[in-house]
Order: structure tokens, then sequence, then C-alpha cells
């Protein structure tokens, strides 16, 4: 039985003044596919993850995502479907230094009406699951770098998304810790099923996807 | 919320200082503001007046048998009847201050009302030795350091302008208020008729018995003013009305000036402070963007955002706030030891101006009164919540505009 698209955009443009970095671009990921867009650094792959994500509107075009038309929703109402739909996944992780790693786990939580002990289990949980139960009070400053992004990966799962956007997932981390982040992914899209779809340069890595899309000049090579 | 504010601990005790030194400064200028009225009012509350009205009129002719000081001459039994009527006055005690010239002595008499709250009856509390008059017998107390000097005994017959009185008891003048004091005081019916006895004073100032010299009037507070000016215009121009705020002048001092004067550099120094707490607590937000992005990116909605800032914000600013109210306890603590020296008009000193002394400056010397009223107190803290709320709302609202995709884009 063949799987339906979780996410879909159709002619995605994005102009930065007269510059266009995103060229009529339309593509889909379908329920627990793990998609890899390649390209060189500049070809527009991160801007056309921020339209597919609802971080960003696009100048034209539209982006559907779980069957919902999103390009059309205000700022907040994006936020909330990021909120019950998303997860994210950063090259420079994007932790809170502030915050524990557990807090940076919760931290989609901390809006939503639930006990401090009901975020703190979830999060815990999920840090479990990343072998980082240990570390759950640790700020980040205390953890490598291979620690942080599994921290990230743990808050991108936390409000359960149905699909996973990873910018560069692996691009400030040493191969063999790259590896294991990338085993991790794989992990969550065999066996929890989570849609990914990975923002990479490196063809090495895409290969582990179950489809590659390449990227050129703002517009999609293959 | 706090682990933000603790972990830019610099930023924060920054702009906590800067703001608790504003709060602080408002408070203490507002207090001292305070402290000087309250003092103001201390030489008429003394005599449990709020105002005291006396006319000024000739000098006497002759220094001889009683007369009237020129800073207090007849103020007329129909005029006082007008004041009393007055809306605002709650209570008039009455004095009639004379000067009597004996051939071997000179007397500062003061008749006084047997029984009033209001005015120099409330001498009664000073008598130190025998007792305080009884009704209707023409009876004198002296002052104790007055009959210590020219050693008057307790039930000595003292003959004040050919008119005899038995010594019953002595006063402590010191404990007295400065304005109204006296070497002997007298019934005001026999300080009366020895006013009406005395041609030397009918000839400069017509006197009828009922007539006084000093009036001690207490008055609603928020009416004193324009009482002041109302028996001003049934006295005519040579009245002499204290209250006050007549007193408060007489200190001189930028707080006694005036009330706006506090609150304006008040206001001056919580600009300052919140400008600098302001520009803090900016350079903190502003610094904080790509967190922002990424609380943006994970679902919080720019109310969530605001909230937060917001928050972290009031509790800063209500840090400021408990801060400056310390710092303003501790200040007023310091400054409640401040002596303050307020001057005595020359035309409520009773003594001549020509006697030893009498030109000498009097003054009353109190510590200042400086406390925290808790009014203030909790406007001053509420004041610095509202800061807060609102700087924490404003860079909140500005901040959470930013766009997650612009921030988060990786290095």
């Amino acid at each position: 039985m063949s799987k339906s698209a979780i996410l879909s955009g159709t002619d995605l443009s994005m102009k930065y003044g007269d510059l266009e970095v995103v060229k009529g671009v339309s593509l889909a990921v379908n329920e627990g596919e793990f998609v890899c867009l390649v390209g060189k650094s500049g070809c527009g792959k991160t801007t056309l993850l921020s339209l597919l994500s609802g971080l960003e509107k696009p100048t034209k075009g539209k982006v559907t995502l779980d069957g919902r038309e999103i390009t059309a929703s205000s700022e907040d109402e994006l936020a909330l479907f990021r909120r019950d739909n998303v997860g994210f996944i950063f090259q420079s992780f994007n932790l809170i230094p502030t915050l524990s790693a557990w807090e940076n786990v919760a931290l989609p939580l901390f809006p939503i009406k639930m006990t401090n002990e009901e975020r703190r289990r979830r999060a815990t949980e999920l840090l479990g699951k990343m072998e980082l139960g240990h570390r759950i009070e640790h700020l980040p400053s205390a953890l490598s770098g291979g620690e942080k992004q599994r921290v990230a990966i743990a808050r991108a799962l936390v409000n359960n998304p149905k699909i996973i956007f990873a910018d560069e997932p692996t691009g400030n981390l040493d191969s063999s810790t790259g590896e294991a982040i990338m085993g991790i992914l794989n992990k969550l899209h065999t066996e929890e099923g989570v849609a990914i779809l990975m923002v990479t340069h490196e063809d090495e890595l895409a290969k582990t996807a179950n489809r590659l899309i390449r990227m050129k000049d703002g517009e999609i090579m293959s | 919320m706090t682990k933000e504010l603790y972990y830019q601990k610099r930023r924060t005790l920054m702009s906590i200082l800067g703001l608790s030194i504003g709060i602080a400064l408002l408070i203490i200028l507002n207090s001292l503001s305070l402290a000087y009225r309250q003092a103001a009012q201390v030489p008429l509350k003394e005599i449990g007046a709020d105002i005291t009205v006396q006319r000024s009129g000739d000098v006497p002719k002759d220094l001889a048998g009683a007369v009237f000081p020129c800073s207090a001459v007849t103020i007329r039994k129909e005029e006082v009847e007008k004041i009393e009527k007055l809306p605002g006055v709650r209570g008039i005690g009455t004095g009639l201050l004379l000067w009597v010239f004996d051939p071997n002595r000179a007397w500062i008499v003061l008749g006084i009302e047997k029984e009033n709250s209001i005015g120099p009856s409330i001498i009664r509390s000073s008598v130190t030795e025998g007792r305080f008059f009884e009704d209707g017998k023409p009876e004198a107390l002296v002052e104790q350091a007055y009959a210590r000097q020219f050693g008057i005994k307790l039930n000595d017959i003292i003959s004040v302008a050919d008119h005899k009185f038995p010594v019953v008891g002595f006063v402590d003048a010191s404990r007295a208020a400065k304005i109204a004091v006296a070497n002997v005081y007298l019934p005001l019916k026999e300080a009366e008729d020895l006013a009406a006895s005395s041609k030397g004073l009918q000839s400069v100032s017509p006197y009828a018995p009922g007539d006084v010299n000093l009036l001690f009037i207490k008055a609603d507070q928020e009416k004193i003013t324009g009482l002041a000016s109302e028996m001003k215009g049934i006295l005519g121009d040579k009245a002499t009305v204290a209250t006050p705020d007549s007193f408060l002048k007489l200190l001189g001092s930028l707080f006694a000036l005036s009330d706006k004067f506090a609150l304006a550099a008040s206001l001056i120094a919580i600009i300052v402070a919140v400008l600098i707490a302001f520009k803090t607590m900016a350079g903190n937000i502003a610094e904080r963007a790509r967190e922002i992005g990424v609380l943006k990116a994970v679902g919080w909605t720019n109310r969530n955002v605001v909230f937060q800032l917001m928050s972290e914000s009031v509790i800063q600013c209500f840090m400021a706030g408990i801060l400056g109210l310390l710092i303003a306890l501790v200040a007023s603590f310091g400054l409640s030891f401040m002596k303050v020296n307020i001057p005595i008009p020359w035309e409520m000193s009773p003594t001549p101006h020509f006697l030893p002394g009498g030109g000498d400056q009097i003054f009353k010397t109190l510590r200042l009164p400086v406390h925290i009223p808790w009014t203030l107190a909790s406007f001053a803290v509420l004041l610095s919540i509202i800061i807060g709320g609102m700087t924490g709302g404003l860079l909140g609202r500005h901040i959470s505009k930013i766009k997650p995709s612009e921030v988060l884009r990786h290095e």
C-alpha cells in the first residue's frame, strides 16, 4: 500500500529583493519517508527547508503539511502548527545555554498546560532513549557536540512530530559522532516511522536516505 | 524565568542596581519632603493649632505699665466670631499677650483660657510644681527659670501692673512651644482686666474685654491655605497668619520650598533609572535573538515570547524595587538623625526685641522626622513592577517580531 504525502510543496519560489533563492520548486515527502536534500552551499536548500517547515513564507507557491495548507496561516498559527506537528534539528544545535538538558528537551512543552513533572517525565524518557539519562541536569556547556545534538534530537521528538526537519545535523560534528547521529536518525525513521527531510551537502550522508533530491541554484535537479 | 536572570548576572545586576537607585531616590526625596512638611507643622502642632493669627500695630509710646507688643495688637471679639464661623475652622483658642513694664521689672504676661486643647492653655501639662488655675481666681503661674532667676517662690504674691496675684504653680516653658511662651501666665479674664485698665495700651490699640491679640486655630488640613487668606481678608493687611506652609518657607531648604520640586527631582531620577534599565535589558534581549528564534521555531507564539520576557523583566524590576526600598530605609534611618532648626518669626516671639536676648532669632530645633509611609513604599514597589511590565512588554513585542529563519541560519 503506497503511503500518502505528509508534506508537499508546489511551485515554491522565494525572492529576497531581486535575488531569487528558490525557483518554482515542487516536492513531496511521504509518511515515514527519509528524504535528503543535497546541494552545494548557497544553492537554496536551507531556504527551501524553511519554506517547507513553515518557518518562512514563500513569495509564491503553497505548502501542505499533514493535509493542511500552511502558506496562508498567520505567524502564531504557524507556531502552533509547528509545535504540534514538526520537529527541528539544526546544525548548531540551538540549545538554550541557561537551561539544563531536560529543560531544553521540554522547551516546546512549556507554553502547553501540563505539570512540570509531566514535562520532565517526557523529556527524561527521550533523553534516556538518546543514552543521555545521566546528563539530564547538565547545562549545554557541559555537554560534548554529539551530546548536544542528541539533546536537540530529543527536543525535536518531544511533541511526537509527524516530520522532522534536519538542517545539516552533522555539520558541526566530527565524522564518528556524525555517524552516530545519522544512526539515531535512521533508527527514528525505521523504528518510529517518523518522516525526515534532511538538508546536507555531504553525499555520503545522503546515501542512507530513501530518496535524494539534488538542488542547484534554487532549482531541483533530480 | 529566574535562570536567565542568573545566567546574565552582570547585566541583571546592572539593571537592578540602576533602577533600584532611581526607586531609592524617589522614596528618599519624597520622604524628605514629607519630613520637612511634618517638621514645619511642629511649632504650631505643639500648641495644638494649625494656624496662628496676630495683627501688628503701632509701637507703644511709653514702655510703662501693660502694653501690647507691636506685633500683636487688638483682635476684636466680632472678628474672632467671624473667623470662628469660617467653613473649615474646627476650633479656636485665644490668648492675650502683654508686656508689662513695672518700675523694677519687665514681665511677659500671657493670659490663657482655663481649658482648651487649642492654644496656650495646653501649658497645663507643663506645670512642674504647684497647680494649674482654679475657676474664677486671680492667680498666676510663673515660668520656672524666671522664678529661679528672681527668687519667686510658690504662694508668693507678685504684683503685675499694680494687680496682685498669688503664685500657684511653676511652668517649664522649655517643654512648651516656642511661640506663646511667657514669664507669667494669668487667667484670660485677669489679663483682659490688665489690658482694659492700661491707658498706655488703650491709646495705641483700643481694647475692650473679650478682645484678644493671639488666635490659635484648628482647621481642616486641606483648607488651611484658603482659610489663611480669608482671615487676612477679615483682619486686614496687617494680619500675620502663620501656617505650616509659612514655616516651610522659612526653612528655606530645597525640599521645603516645594513638594513639586521633590516630585520633579524624583521623576527625573526614575526616568534616568528606567532608561538605564531599559538599555541594559534591551542589550540583553538583543543578545538573545537566536534563543528567541529557537523558541518560535519550536512552537512558541509571539504572545508566549512576550509573556516570558515580560515575566523576567517584572521579576528583575520587582527585585530592583525591593532593593531600592531597602536602600531608602537605610538612608532614611541615617537622615532621621539630622536636626532641623525651624526659625520662629520675630512677630511670634513673645520677648521684646529691645530686652537682652530679645533680638536673637529663636529656633525650634528637632530631629527631622524622616520615615517612609507604607503608601509611598507600596507605590514605589508597584511602580517598579509597572516599569518592569512595560519595559518587558515593549522589548518583548519588538523582539518577538523576528523571523526564526533569519536568526537560525547556521554560521
